[in-house]
């Protein structure tokens, strides 16, 4: 296992409706404010926005790009969605080191649209192990 | 269920579920994570493990459309692997109504054999609901 970077590596994903479809059938969470167009018409997004979840995914993707099996196994992550996410937005998940101790490594993640504005802020925890 | 009746404390759910190479394949297909540790090791992410506890809990408490997630805290604390049978729980840790939002805050788990795999802190805010 590699000392913690001090930036991981970007993680980029289009997000498409079908995508959405996709996700709410693996994870069960069928509500029609991220699949039905016309409910979400009448919500104050205007329409369809991305599972919290799913983005929530890609920063899991990304620190298990640096720490492998021991972020699938102790990882920790505290995180706050800033803004909606919508059909053919682009989203880019970076990572900061904030800290280290002797055995943890502090992550600040950001996931961030195509336009710059922060969807999503987290704090991760990985171990990390000196040989 | 109906949400204004939910007090801290209360236990939602108690269910089993066996984590199948199915259902993480289809979690890594929706989340387009071609990450191979997956296969290698025979774990499901993390995150697939909190999906589907996630997708119980909402089914339980019946959440009305519109709800979204407002907040996540999670901790992994042993790898979940395929084929396991995975003890889900979620309780109620708050529920209030301010401006016209409720607020609920929910507890999750996940435990293979009485051990913990994952814990969770799940944030949900509800719009247009009266306060009491």
């Amino acid at each position: 296992m590699p000392n913690a970077p001090e930036i991981l590596n970007p993680v980029i994903h289009h997000i498409s409706q079908a995508q959405l479809a996709k996700y709410a059938d693996a994870s069960g969470d069928d509500n029609p404010l991220h699949l039905d167009e016309e409910f979400a018409a009448t919500t104050p997004y205007g329409r369809t926005i991305a599972h919290g979840m799913l983005l929530l995914a890609f920063v899991s993707e990304a620190m298990t790009k640096a720490f492998g099996r021991t972020w699938l196994c102790e990882g920790k992550m505290k995180a706050r969605f800033r803004a909606p996410v919508f059909p053919g937005d682009t989203v880019t998940t970076t990572g900061t080191l904030k800290s280290t101790t002797g055995t943890m490594a502090m992550y600040q993640i950001v996931v961030r649209n195509q336009d710059g504005v922060d969807v999503v802020t987290a704090d991760t925890t990985a171990p990390i192990f000196s040989f | 269920m109906n949400l204004a009746t939910l007090e801290p404390g209360q236990p939602l759910f108690n269910l089993k579920m066996v984590v199948t190479a199915d259902k993480v394949r289809a979690y890594l297909v929706a989340v387009e994570d071609d990450d191979q540790i997956y296969g290698e090791e025979k774990l499901a992410p993390p995150m697939a493990v909190v999906a589907l506890v996630m997708g119980m809990a909402i089914r339980a408490v019946n959440l009305p459309a519109g709800a979204v997630h407002t907040g996540q805290e999670l901790e992994f604390v042993a790898p979940v692997r395929l084929g396991s049978e995975l003890e889900c729980g979620a309780t109620v840790s708050h529920n209030s109504v301010r401006g016209g939002t409720r607020f609920l805050v929910l507890q999750i788990t996940g435990a293979i054999d009485n051990q913990p795999a994952m814990l969770g802190r799940v944030s949900i805010a509800i719009t247009g609901e009266k306060e009491k």
